[in-house]
């Protein structure tokens, strides 16, 4: 045998660890196994000293500078251990181990409970520069607005504190920041942080002075950074409009003659970041930049489209206006149909738009066949419905869109699309207009077409039936329960729940008593229909059933909430399968009701970590004081998953001070 | 981001390693969400917990344990990569088995080989060595959870980014092209066997002591702990001893106890299984 083999196996030694009794052995045994050289077994030893090694252990084992492996481990279980360590950790701000005041403000920044606040804002003034570096990164991953008087302070200090203190105030987000971090561009060393931190602060106030600094400047990597900074503040602006035309004036006068070929390298360049190029497309928009307009347009004509560019014309509908004529009689496809996409029109513009939609090229007319719906015109129906049904494909997708857009009385022209004998496709393009738009007229053609021989033609149909009043339709879609075609059963109990309605929950719950395969999703649907009538018959058949149905049973029962649905959970808890304990513990978090806090107490210390996290999610939804000691433990619980959920549970509940 | 919770992305992935053996982090986890979002769809599902309940407990829940297989598995692969491992083949490898070779077929299997590019690399190595006109024979098993890989494997069809790693003479030697596609040329596909297998199967063989090289390159990266050393011990109990086990660069036996041995062979480091105990 070789020397390795009379090792065991990582999956055996974190089995051993898992399977560790408690008693005196037992953390020796984790604090050994966080020196372990396989990454697997360390973390189940992380996770464990988390559980089961008291936070001043674990500061022990920080302030031990021999055995570097134990003090990583123990940061790592400290931060997991989250507030149940506060107080351990706010006794270490004061140590006189530097490296352990150090590490304490780390795990606390990443823990980021605000509570330690008042002890670390003494540390920024540290004569340590490390302790007091640390102390500002951990006061902005706290965003610590208390902290913003002393960072700005900073801001004209020691390099590094002075860069940790302009990230700090990004990350806090305070806009008494914003005028002294414009002062640090464009011309100091830490220009581009700072434009960082503007960029998170995203202060409308920050605009003009950010836009002048794009007039002077010319080196690329402060250009980058100024345009980022720039694209967020205008999305987040009010009316970014003003400061935006005092840049395009300030450039129709000569100045900043670098920007424009900058912006336009940006705009064309597959290198830049999608941020960068959303920020100088947001730049062109607003401030109304016509060279630079085509390549946006260019963006939105893409095959995969830029549904960002769009919405930044519908947010600035005015910018294409002037130049809108123009834009539509280029020369470039591309830029033909982007403008189609990107402008507003109205009846002013039919005879351009009509014209468009004779153009060459198929993407174009296709563009024109959406602007010409948003016109809302009825005049333009007789065209979209020619387009319907002879256009290329990509018209007659954008001929639904368009004749969709329209007043219902104009879709008369949709007859002969839906007449016997019209070809398949183009009749399943007429419903899905009618679909999207209903029309009276069509009522008993849809109907028919709802029993067509074809599957696709009877679904399409039955998305039209959806959109029809009545009880001929909920007759049509109950027919389609029992369709031939499993897709189309589900999808017409798709469109019954979405339509809902007390006669859709009658309907369904007579279902119920047929054994067949759609039971399992009539009982889904009548969870999401949260049909209170049908809790009873659910709750009858429940001994019936089967375990997928059984859960199924128990999930709309929660969705539906009846009267008795604790008793019934908590007879679910009693059975064997752990599925149905899980979903049921899930239940009862979701009554929030304080009569079950005993029980979910217990739940919370169940072996199943399915449970225990339900429990936490329960605990912090009752958000009583009762439920803090618990959450705490959980905070520290070995799954992860448990522990975040405990986490955000506790940060829901209102904070308590930390014992100096 | 992902829309789900983390606790049913738990479920569900604990359900993945128990039946599969394969881990998943967010990166994976994201990759994942978007293989399943369409699915979800289809069986009109609305959460991972209810795709996780429908596996576990609905009749047709192994049906779709079989669909999930193509969702979860990698099949990133390309003919000819990590090519020095082809070279350690040929000419570290099938030279200390000249004799033995003389009476029987040289054995490798080619585990976890989604749609066959590494099998059929090892073959075009074979040949390229000149090992055919020394009358070596060899038997290439190669097997994947996935059935559709398989089955691609088989057809022996590729697209372009499948060749990647093949210059302009290799694509015209090794395929023939035919409507933008590739297809590998007869005589490189001697003596390969594909089949379907769960490497993590319980009491899962391949043979004892059968292989003189396992390939396995770049999947136990996507194992859990106990998957991992069930899989090496597969392997090792199907290596005839002396015989090679070849991972993917990022994939290492250094800290593990196996009765595995690293060789380096200076292109890279493998694994070999003692001659005898």
């Amino acid at each position: 045998m070789s020397p390795t083999s009379e090792r065991p196996s990582v999956a055996i030694r974190i089995a051993a660890l898992d399977a560790l009794p408690e008693g005196e052995e037992r953390q020796p045994a984790i604090l050994a196994a966080l020196e372990e050289a396989a990454p697997a077994v360390r973390e189940r030893a992380i996770r464990l000293a988390a559980r089961y090694v008291e936070p001043a252990v674990l500061g022990e084992l920080v302030a031990d500078d021999t055995n570097a492996a134990r003090r990583n481990g123990a940061i790592a279980a400290l931060e997991r251990q989250g507030p149940y360590a506060l107080p351990q950790l706010q006794s270490m701000l004061g140590l006189e181990n530097l490296d352990v005041a150090m590490f304490a403000l780390q795990v606390l920044a990443r823990i980021g409970d605000p509570a330690p606040t008042a002890a670390i804002l003494p540390l920024l003034r540290h004569p340590n520069l490390n302790v007091a570096q640390s102390a500002i990164e951990a006061l902005g991953q706290l965003r610590s607005r208390e902290a913003v008087p002393a960072l700005l302070g900073l801001l004209r200090g020691e390099l590094w504190l002075q860069l940790a203190a302009i990230d700090a105030l990004g990350a806090i987000g305070d806009p008494r920041a914003v005028g002294p971090l414009v002062e640090l561009v464009p011309d100091s060393v830490v220009a581009e942080p700072a434009l960082e931190s503007l960029q998170r602060l995203a202060a409308p106030e920050s605009l003009e002075p950010l836009l002048a600094c794009l007039v002077i400047v010319r080196e690329r990597s402060l250009l980058d950074a100024l345009l980022l900074a720039v694209g967020v503040v205008i999305d987040l602006h009010p009316d970014p409009a003003p400061a935006a035309a005092r840049l395009r004036d300030e450039l129709a006068l000569g100045h900043g003659d670098a920007l424009l070929p900058y912006l336009e390298q940006v705009l064309n360049g597959t290198a830049a970041s999608g941020d960068l190029l959303r920020a100088a497309a947001a730049l062109t928009v607003v401030a109304g930049l016509e060279a630079l307009l085509p390549l946006v347009l260019h963006r939105i004509a893409d095959p995969e489209g830029a549904p960002w560019a769009e919405a930044l014309f519908r947010r600035h509908p005015d910018a294409l206006r002037g130049s809108l004529d123009r834009l539509l009689g280029d020369a470039d496809a591309r830029i033909r149909r982007g403008a189609l996409l990107a402008a507003g029109f109205g009846p002013d513009d039919l005879p351009t738009l009509v014209n468009l939609l004779g153009d060459p090229e198929a993407p174009v007319r296709a563009a024109a066949c959406r602007a010409l719906g948003s016109t809302g015109a009825e005049a333009v129906a007789p065209l979209l419905a020619e387009r319907l049904r002879s256009g290329e494909p990509i018209e007659r997708a954008a001929a639904v869109q368009g004749l969709a857009l329209l007043p219902p009385a104009a879709l008369g022209e949709l007859e002969p699309c839906l007449a016997p004998g019209a070809a398949e496709e183009v009749t399943i393009r007429a419903l899905e207009v009618l679909g999207l738009r209903p029309h009276a007229a069509f009522e008993a053609r849809i109907l028919e077409l709802a029993g067509s021989r074809s599957t696709a033609l009877r679904r399409a149909a039955l998305r039209a039936v959806a959109q029809i009043g009545g009880s001929r339709a909920d007759v049509t879609l109950v027919r389609a329960l029992a369709d031939r075609s499993r897709p189309v059963q589900l999808e017409a109990l798709e469109l019954l729940v979405r339509r809902g309605g007390e006669r859709t929950a009658v309907t369904l719950s007579a279902l119920l008593s047929a054994g067949d395969s759609l039971r399992y999703h009539v009982i889904r649907a009548l969870g999401h229909l949260r049909a209170e009538g049908a809790a009873g018959k659910l709750r009858a058949l429940y001994p019936e059933c089967g375990p997928h149905e059984r859960l199924e049973i128990v999930s709309a029962l929660i969705r539906i909430a009846p009267r008795d649905l604790a008793e019934f959970l908590r007879a679910r808890l009693e059975e064997p399968e752990a599925e149905l304990r899980r979903i049921a513990t899930g239940g009862l978090a979701e009554l929030a009701d304080p009569a079950q806090l005993p029980l979910l107490l217990t739940l919370a210390e169940d072996a199943d970590w399915n449970v225990r996290n339900e429990a936490a999610r329960g605990l912090g939804l009752l958000g009583l004081p009762a439920c803090r000691p618990p959450l705490l433990t959980l905070v520290r619980d070995v799954e992860p998953v448990v522990a975040r959920t405990a986490r955000k549970a506790l940060d829901a509940l209102p904070s308590v001070a930390i014992p100096a | 981001m992902t829309r789900f919770q983390a606790a049913e992305w738990k479920l569900l992935t604990d359900l993945i390693q128990d039946r599969f053996g394969l881990t998943f982090d967010g990166v994976r986890c994201e990759i994942l969400e978007s293989r399943l979002e369409p699915r979800l769809r289809e069986l009109h599902l609305g959460s991972l917990s209810d795709y996780y309940r429908f596996l576990r407990f609905h009749p047709e829940g192994d049906a779709e344990l079989g669909r999930l297989t193509p969702l979860i598995t990698n099949n990133e692969t390309y003919f000819f990569r990590e090519a020095h491992h082809f070279d350690i083949l040929v000419r570290r490898i099938v030279p200390d088995l000249r004799s033995a070779l003389r009476t029987r077929p040289l054995r490798i299997l080619s585990a976890a080989c989604s749609s066959g590019e590494e099998p059929y690399s090892i073959v075009i190595a074979l040949q390229n060595g000149g090992l055919e006109l020394a009358g070596v024979r060899w038997e290439i098993d190669a097997c994947d959870l996935n059935p559709e890989r398989v089955a691609q494997a088989r057809r022996g069809l590729y697209d372009a980014g499948s060749l990647r790693a093949c210059d302009g003479e290799a694509r015209r030697r090794y395929f023939r092209e035919s409507g933008g596609r590739f297809e590998l040329r007869e005589r490189y596909r001697t003596g390969v066997r594909f089949f379907e297998a769960n490497l993590l199967a319980p009491n899962g063989s391949f043979g004892w002591g059968s292989y003189d090289a396992i390939f396995c390159r770049n999947m136990l990266i996507y194992f859990g702990e106990e998957a991992f050393d069930g899989v090496i011990g597969l392997f090792a109990r199907s290596l005839a001893p002396g015989g090679y086990l070849l991972l993917g660069h990022s994939e290492s036996l250094l800290d593990r106890a196996t009765e595995l041995l690293p060789v380096s062979f200076g292109t890279g480091v493998v694994y070999r299984k003692r001659l005898s105990d």
